[in-house]
């Protein structure tokens, strides 16, 4: 008789242990598949919330008095092909999104009614790709040459339609389009303008030129800010690395917290299952006994008695898993909408793990079982099946 | 055909030794149909399983076309037992979870066994219950398919352990007239019980009081 068809027909015939084995393994997948890929979209949502935040590591030149930054309007500059020469260099790999950036205090802003303002200027130049690194999406600061977006509190100022004009070099009068008028709430930008970095370059007179870059520094193993500051200096001795630690902090915090708890849970979740379902099996062949006894009397090898009792666990860790690989989704996108602000969209099955809920809880259950096997394997079949004592 | 020379076995239970078998020895030839009587706990089912190679004894030998059988590794045994034997038991020992067609077709390993399982549902009256599950059968229709599921993969040698404990005389009657027929085509036979009638059917007849062979 073919010996899926007896395990099948067992398994059918103890179908409240088998379902509650079954139920163990869907438990395990569901929780498993849930927090790795709440796990995935927390990372995703703390992309997308420091995205709003800012970029946490700036590089300035040497010398650079950061206190006087944005009040000051001639910090030291350096050339903007640094940017892409650090982009470019093999060794740099702990600071990622490199973004070149001119920013500059403007003293006389006419506005359309003719008052006048101290406004920011801020050039950004198109952010650096690290080709040798996985590519990232951009931090999204990137302008269209030609366009502003204008700061909360210089939007009040600029009716809807009209351009956005600048006194620049030779007091010449440059006109950009409005891209976009920024939220108010973001910081210095709100009283400033941001530009593609070749029109600010050219409003100002300063072809070629920024005065800092702003990135963000990897989670390393041997500190954020030293690994950047080392890499950084040993290709331009001539720049600093400072951190805006709140934000990294946050970062890094932010990212590091479903992973910490997945780390935890996980492995306490499917332990406790395996344990339940070690237990299962065992109760399963003492109440199988006289079968096993009787499978051995007709001559069925230890191994076929093992390979009976793991098929079980195989089987069952096989549908389980792929049941949990898709509860755990459907729980995933369930609470995932409630916790995410910006992500809950995004939240999508991780076809991935489909494959390893197909391989590693067949392969789990098939460990919980394998005791239980052995001591199968090893009933005395003549004591069992006779009753003299 | 088997052999049996001072064949010894003990229990020990709670530091007592009982000593379930002492000093047996005994030959039967192709053919043969033996009946061990005695009283429960005389050694019968010990001597049974013995041959059957369930477990070892403690001393002496058991030969099967004369082949220790207590020295053959572990996957041999399992094959002697597979090839050569068919078990039989006062429980029946039926799967609950298939049907009366499937638990014999359990013991079937070769086409030619599972050619033959229409004869023996016929034969035994089966054909009708093929598809009803054990709990769906009376004493003596278990038995009948344990009897089929013991001799349908043509074992040289049928062991057969209180078969008639649990039946009626009419339905021992049948069983005991199947077992004779394997019997008269050339099977061995040997078939444990604690009931001396049994005996009328045996060409020898083995009587065992507290573990010892006596005339």
């Amino acid at each position: 008789m073919n010996p899926l068809r007896l395990v099948i027909k067992e398994m059918l015939y103890r179908r409240i242990t088998s379902l509650i084995i079954l139920f163990t393994v869907i438990v395990a997948a569901t929780v498993s598949v849930a927090i790795y890929t709440l796990s995935k979209a927390s990372e995703n949502e703390t992309r997308k919330i420091m995205r709003e935040q800012g970029l946490n590591l700036y590089i300035f030149p040497k010398g650079t008095n950061l206190i006087d930054f944005y009040s000051v309007n001639n910090t030291p500059v350096f050339p903007e092909i640094y940017v892409d020469r650090l982009a470019e260099s093999k060794t740099f790999d702990a600071v990622r999104h490199l973004t070149g950036i001119l920013q500059v205090r403007y003293s006389d802003w006419q506005d359309p009614n003719g008052s006048v303002h101290q406004i920011i200027l801020m050039g950004y130049k198109d952010e650096a790709m690290q080709r040798f690194l996985p590519q990232q999406e951009t931090m999204g600061f990137d302008v269209e040459k030609g366009t502003v977006h204008l700061g909360a509190l210089i939007s009040k100022n600029v009716s809807p339609g009209t351009q956005f004009t600048i006194k620049g070099r030779d007091d010449k009068i440059f006109s950009f389009t409005v891209g976009k008028r920024l939220e108010e709430g973001r910081g210095i930008i709100d009283q400033g303008v941001a530009f593609n970095l070749a029109d600010l370059q050219e409003v100002l007179g300063m072809s070629g030129q920024i005065n800092k870059i702003e990135a963000l520094g990897c989670v390393c193993k041997d500190g954020r800010i030293k690994n950047a500051r080392n890499q950084v200096q040993s290709i331009f001795p001539d720049l600093e690395v400072t951190e805006i630690s709140s934000i990294a902090d946050a970062r890094e915090n932010q990212r590091l917290m479903m992973n910490k708890y997945g780390a935890f849970i996980i492995p306490f979740i499917i332990l406790s299952c395996l344990l339940i379902t070690g237990l299962l099996f065992y109760q399963n062949i003492t109440v199988r006994k006289k079968e096993i006894g009787l499978l051995k009397a007709m001559g069925n090898s230890s191994f076929s008695i093992i390979g009976l009792i793991v098929s079980k666990a195989f089987l069952l860790g096989l549908a389980g898993g792929v049941i949990g690989f898709f509860t755990g989704n459907l729980i995933a996108g369930y609470f995932g909408t409630e916790i995410f602000r910006f992500t809950a969209s995004d939240i999508k099955p991780l076809w991935n793990l489909l494959y390893l809920c197909i391989i590693l809880f067949p392969l789990l259950w098939m460990t919980a079982s394998w005791i239980p096997a052995l001591l199968a394997s090893n009933i005395d079949a003549g004591k069992i099946l006779s009753q003299e004592y | 055909m088997i052999e049996l020379a001072e064949i010894s076995k003990i229990y020990v239970k709670g530091g007592i030794i009982y000593p379930a078998l002492n000093n047996i020895s005994f030959k039967l030839e192709k053919g043969d149909f033996c009946s061990v009587i005695g009283a429960s706990g005389a050694g019968k089912s010990t001597l049974l399983n013995l041959i059957g190679g369930l477990i070892h004894p403690d001393s002496g030998k058991i030969s099967f076309n004369g082949k220790d059988i207590y020295k053959l590794r572990t996957r041999e045994i399992d094959m002697y037992r597979k090839r050569h034997l068919g078990f039989m038991f006062q429980q029946f020992h039926l799967m609950p979870y298939l049907t009366v067609f499937e638990n014999i077709r359990l013991a079937c390993s070769t086409k030619e066994h599972y050619d033959k399982m229409g004869f023996y549902l016929d034969k035994c009256g089966l054909t009708d219950l093929q598809n009803k599950y054990p709990a769906e059968l009376s004493v003596g229709e278990k038995q009948r398919t344990a009897f089929v599921r013991s001799i349908i993969s043509d074992p040289d040698l049928l062991l057969a352990d209180e078969p008639t404990g649990n039946l009626d005389s009419a339905n021992s009657a049948i069983l005991l007239e199947l077992v004779r027929e394997f019997n008269e085509n050339d099977g061995t036979v040997i078939m444990a019980s604690h009931d001396p009638g049994i005996a009328g059917y045996a060409g020898r007849t083995l009587k065992l009081e507290k573990g010892r062979l006596v005339d």
